[in-house]
């Protein structure tokens, strides 16, 4: 899933090449092929690339950005006409952007309410049943700014402000943090937000009839540890799981170890729930990868491999308990336990999954995964056991997560897990 | 009693209300700088009358004084006082309410301000550099970290540049917006020839602001219910300040966030500063005196800054809950008769008030001017609410136009948030733009959401200061400078 950012200024003093470029910087975890970043000098203007410079081009005090993951995929598009132009970019790619993009040149060329303008140019996207979509943001020729989370956005959107000087709308709100700004509020399924020069408005435009949720791999995987979302701390909700994930240890183990880096705070809650030390296993080579967004199956294997250098002091002889977020193609564990294995010299492994079994891919297209490579769809539990050479496998029920994400007020699509909602409604 | 009130604003008007209600039967006569339709009827219904001229010329308000002869002249806003109307009054004998010329300056130089808290030791005081030279304010700016910068003469509660710099990654871009920023203020405060101080740099703190009043005799010090402005434009306290745009008070005389120790601090903390400006200059202050607070981790209550008069719009927010006869405690305080005096309020009810802005306020007052507006007064009597004339004129056609601020406050109060939330919310409807020119207020204002959030950051600066308080180290910043030592100043950035 993309990472979006806009930014507005109020005061034209401010250049915001640099803010653009940390706010980047702070989502660059949810996805490292590419950035967009689109501004208004005597026009809209977007500039592409595989660098963070391309920050460089937001030079003037309004701009709106992207990193995302998705190769010959649209996820963004700049239209003119009339002398009038509009860009867009989206959550996840989305084929009807640029006809979204025209329409909108159109009605905002003209349109004295800017906010009604938009809303129903939304509303007028003719329902199509394979179209579902996603969250954008908009910037106009009149340096404006449209944010809207849709129906069917599995991001939240995070809105701060800096002092009397900015807004900052982002997909994560760490983006809001390290620009220095302060977190205020989240937007709502179908709630949208309109800033210029002089106004900034709040409007509501539901496109579904159904909300869904977010995507629980935001909560699983996606997410820094630092970040809230909805009000809820990323860093409690990863423990939460791996506190309840506890009740399924059976055995006899000497420690409790996280595989790096996103499973350590379930790993913490775990090892707090059974009573057993937790212990830093692996030591990162070359800064943090995000091995699962990987799309090409070589740089995948790669990344695993840099992040898995073991600490075999903490290891050598133990009985181990190894808590991941999720499984999805099981490589990462197989890493894993043929480390500890081979290399360090464990006696036993016990492999606990801090969420149900993936047994289908993402009709959203957010997580690009084909039935044929989930190991739970294809493996059974015994087969994937001795593959994976672990002496015990036990993955969270959906009802455990179910139960988790209704004590944070929290709701997700379930639909890769063979359910449709996940949770209760959203707080 | 004839009462002679100077002043065109939502402020003005709330005075006028809270006046009308005594029992000294009251008639209202105003001078105002336009026909503000509110004030207009005030005067004309208790059989008063009304004058438009400048309400900053001694000259023109010395001469309607004269041809009245009011019991009791009330000064709304600062402009007048720093103008010396008050002095020109009290010298031909005329009793007044509002701070004399001298007395304002508390407002009028922020510089005077700080200068006097340092002075006299006052807790909740902030470290500070002010510049007469832009070169000089240039060369200071270079090194300069988290700070805030100001114009050293009150601007109409605007000019205020808060530059959050705590991340050195980003401290670059944010020196350059200091430093244009420096420039165009001094460009700005040039037109200004009543200060010699253009700006002032000072240490940035956060926390939750409100708002303590308190009225006075130069002796007797009244203090009235806190009170929370809103001064970022937009909703969820983002985009540029403003004079206000809309405030709660309540239940009773502290704000949900803000203890009564707190409170007790706060108004320490501003009694000690009337004591000292009066061992500054040997003038009693006769009038209104507010500390626009924040509790922060630094102090606990810390001073913002100073208002030689009600606050506009938190004196809104009494309209609705002054039991007592308020004409006669200004009245009272006026005549140096205060001690003693007590103000009774509704301590059972909340009050929000929501103002209505045309789109261009703050920072574009032209855009922001001569629209047709129209408030149907009727249907927000219906809810219990009042209508504050404030940023509005009557045109000669007889139809309202806006002047560029905010145009309406409406006043609202209920037994909780939530009752008193519901009314404004409903209320803020009755307003409408005429020409299809957008309006704004803030929807936020008195929600739940948002006193939450005050809550949470109250609480969380409470533990700060707190802590700090029991090492001792209360309103301290310390910075080392190896080789040089370990020095007090927070005004310096991450390059030195």
């Amino acid at each position: 899933m993309s990472g979006m950012l806009s930014i507005y200024a109020f005061d034209e003093l401010w250049n915001l090449a640099n803010t653009v470029r940390y706010g980047l910087m702070a989502l660059q975890h949810r996805g490292l092929q590419s950035y967009v970043v689109c501004s208004t000098g005597v026009d809209v203007e977007c500039v592409e690339g595989s660098d963070i410079d391309v920050a460089k081009s937001a030079s003037g005090h309004v701009a709106i950005a992207s990193i995302h993951n998705y190769e010959n995929e649209k996820t963004f598009t700049i239209q003119r006409s009339n002398e009038y132009s509009v860009a867009i970019v989206a959550e996840r790619p989305w084929r009807r952007i640029d006809d979204f993009a025209l329409d909108l040149v159109n009605v905002l060329k003209t349109s004295r309410n800017r906010v009604e303008a938009f809303t129903n140019a939304l509303s007028n996207l003719q329902r199509d049943s394979e179209d579902v979509v996603p969250s954008l943001m908009v910037l106009t020729k009149d340096k404006e700014v449209f944010v809207w989370r849709s129906h069917n956005g599995f991001s939240p959107i995070a809105l701060g402000s800096y002092g009397f000087d900015m807004a900052i709308a982002a997909s994560e709100s760490v983006a809001i943090d390290i620009l220095g700004g302060d977190l205020k509020k989240f937007l709502r399924p179908g709630e949208g937000i309109y800033i210029s020069r002089h106004m900034l408005k709040t409007f509501l435009v539901n496109q579904a009839d159904a909300y869904n949720g977010l995507c629980l791999f935001e909560f699983l995987y996606l997410s820094r540890h630092d970040a809230i979302i909805n009000n809820v701390s990323v860093y409690e909700f990863r423990k939460a799981l791996g506190y309840d994930l506890g009740k399924y240890l059976d055995k006899e183990v000497d420690v409790v170890v996280g595989v790096p880096e996103t499973a350590l705070p379930y790993a913490i809650g775990f090892s707090s729930r059974v009573g057993k030390p937790f212990e830093v296993a692996f030591v990162a080579t070359g800064g943090r990868r995000r091995s699962m967004l990987a799309s090409n199956p070589f740089e995948k294997i790669v990344a695993i491999h840099l992040k898995m250098n073991p600490i075999r002091s903490s290891l050598e002889g133990k009985k181990v308990a190894i808590v991941d977020d999720s499984m999805v193609t099981g490589s990462t564990i197989k890493t894993v336990s043929q480390i500890l294995r081979f290399r360090v010299g464990v006696r036993e492994i016990h492999l606990f999954i801090a969420s149900p079994p993936l047994i289908r891919s993402c009709p959203y297209n957010v997580m690009k995964l084909d039935m044929q490579n989930l190991l739970a769809a294809n493996l059974s539990k015994e087969l994937a056991k001795s593959y994976l050479e672990v002496d015990s496998l036990h993955w969270l029920s959906i009802e455990d997560v179910d139960r988790v994400a209704r004590m944070f007020g929290l709701r997700f699509c379930g639909r890769c897990l063979g359910v449709n909602v996940i949770g209760g409604e959203e707080k | 009693m004839k009462v002679l009130i100077i002043g065109s604003g939502g402020r003005e008007h709330a005075i006028a209300k809270l006046v009308r209600r005594s029992s000294l039967d009251p008639k209202i006569f105003v001078v105002m700088d336009y026909r503000n339709p509110g004030l207009e009827r005030e005067a004309v219904e208790t059989g008063g009358k009304w004058f438009v001229a400048s309400t900053t010329s001694v000259g023109k308000v010395l001469e309607i004084a004269n041809e009245l002869s009011p019991d009791l002249i009330v000064i709304g806003p600062e402009e007048p006082q720093f103008a010396g109307v008050s002095d020109a009054l009290r010298e031909k004998g005329f009793t007044v309410f509002g701070a004399s010329m001298r007395c304002a300056e508390i407002e009028k130089s922020k510089v005077f301000a700080r200068t006097v808290m340092w002075k006299y030791n006052i807790d909740g005081r902030l470290y500070f550099k002010a510049f007469r030279d832009v070169e000089e304010a240039r060369k200071f700016i270079e090194f300069a970290g988290d700070v805030v910068i100001k114009p050293a003469r009150q601007a109409g509660g605007k000019g205020v540049k808060v530059l959050k710099d705590t991340q050195a990654y980003l401290s670059k871009d944010r020196s350059e917006v200091k430093r244009s920023y420096v420039d165009k203020l001094f460009t700005e405060m040039s037109s200004y020839r009543d200060i010699d101080y253009k700006i002032i740099v000072e240490q940035r703190v956060e926390g939750v602001e409100y708002t303590a009043m308190v009225i006075t005799d130069g002796d007797y010090v009244l203090s009235l219910p806190l009170i929370q402005d809103h001064p970022h434009a937009f909703e969820y306290d983002i985009g540029p300040e403003t004079g206000g745009m809309g405030s709660i008070q309540g239940p009773g005389w502290v704000l949900p966030f803000i203890t009564f120790d707190e409170y007790r601090k706060t108004i320490e903390i501003v009694s000690k500063v009337l004591k000292a400006l009066y061992m500054e200059i040997k003038e009693p202050y006769i009038g209104a005196f507010a500390g626009q607070m924040m509790l922060t981790g630094v102090w606990g209550p810390t001073v913002i800054e100073f208002y030689s008069r009600f606050g506009d719009p938190e004196i809104s927010n009494l309209v609705p809950i002054v039991e007592s006869d308020f004409l006669e405690i200004l009245d009272r305080a006026a005549e140096k008769r205060l001690a003693g005096v007590k103000l009774e309020i509704n301590e059972d009810v909340v009050t929000i008030v929501k103002a209505i802005a045309p789109a261009g306020y703050p920072d574009d007052k032209k855009l922001a001017s001569n629209h047709p507006i129209y408030v149907d007064e009727n249907r927000m009597r219906e809810l219990g609410c009042e209508v504050l004339y404030a940023s509005v004129e009557l045109g000669s056609n007889n139809m309202m136009y806006t002047k560029g601020s905010r145009a309406f406050e409406i006043v609202c109060s209920g037994k909780d948030y939530e009752e008193a939330y519901r009314k404004s919310e409903n209320a803020v409807q009755y307003v409408e733009s005429l020409d299809g020119w957008p309006l704004f207020y803030r929807r936020d204002i008195g929600s739940r959401e948002l006193l939450e959030d005050r809550i949470r950051v109250a609480k969380r600066v409470r533990e700060v200061y707190m802590a700090r308080a029991s090492n001792g180290l209360l309103g301290k910043v310390l910075i080392w400078l190896p080789g040089e030592g370990v020095i007090e100043n927070p005004l310096i950035g991450f390059v030195r």
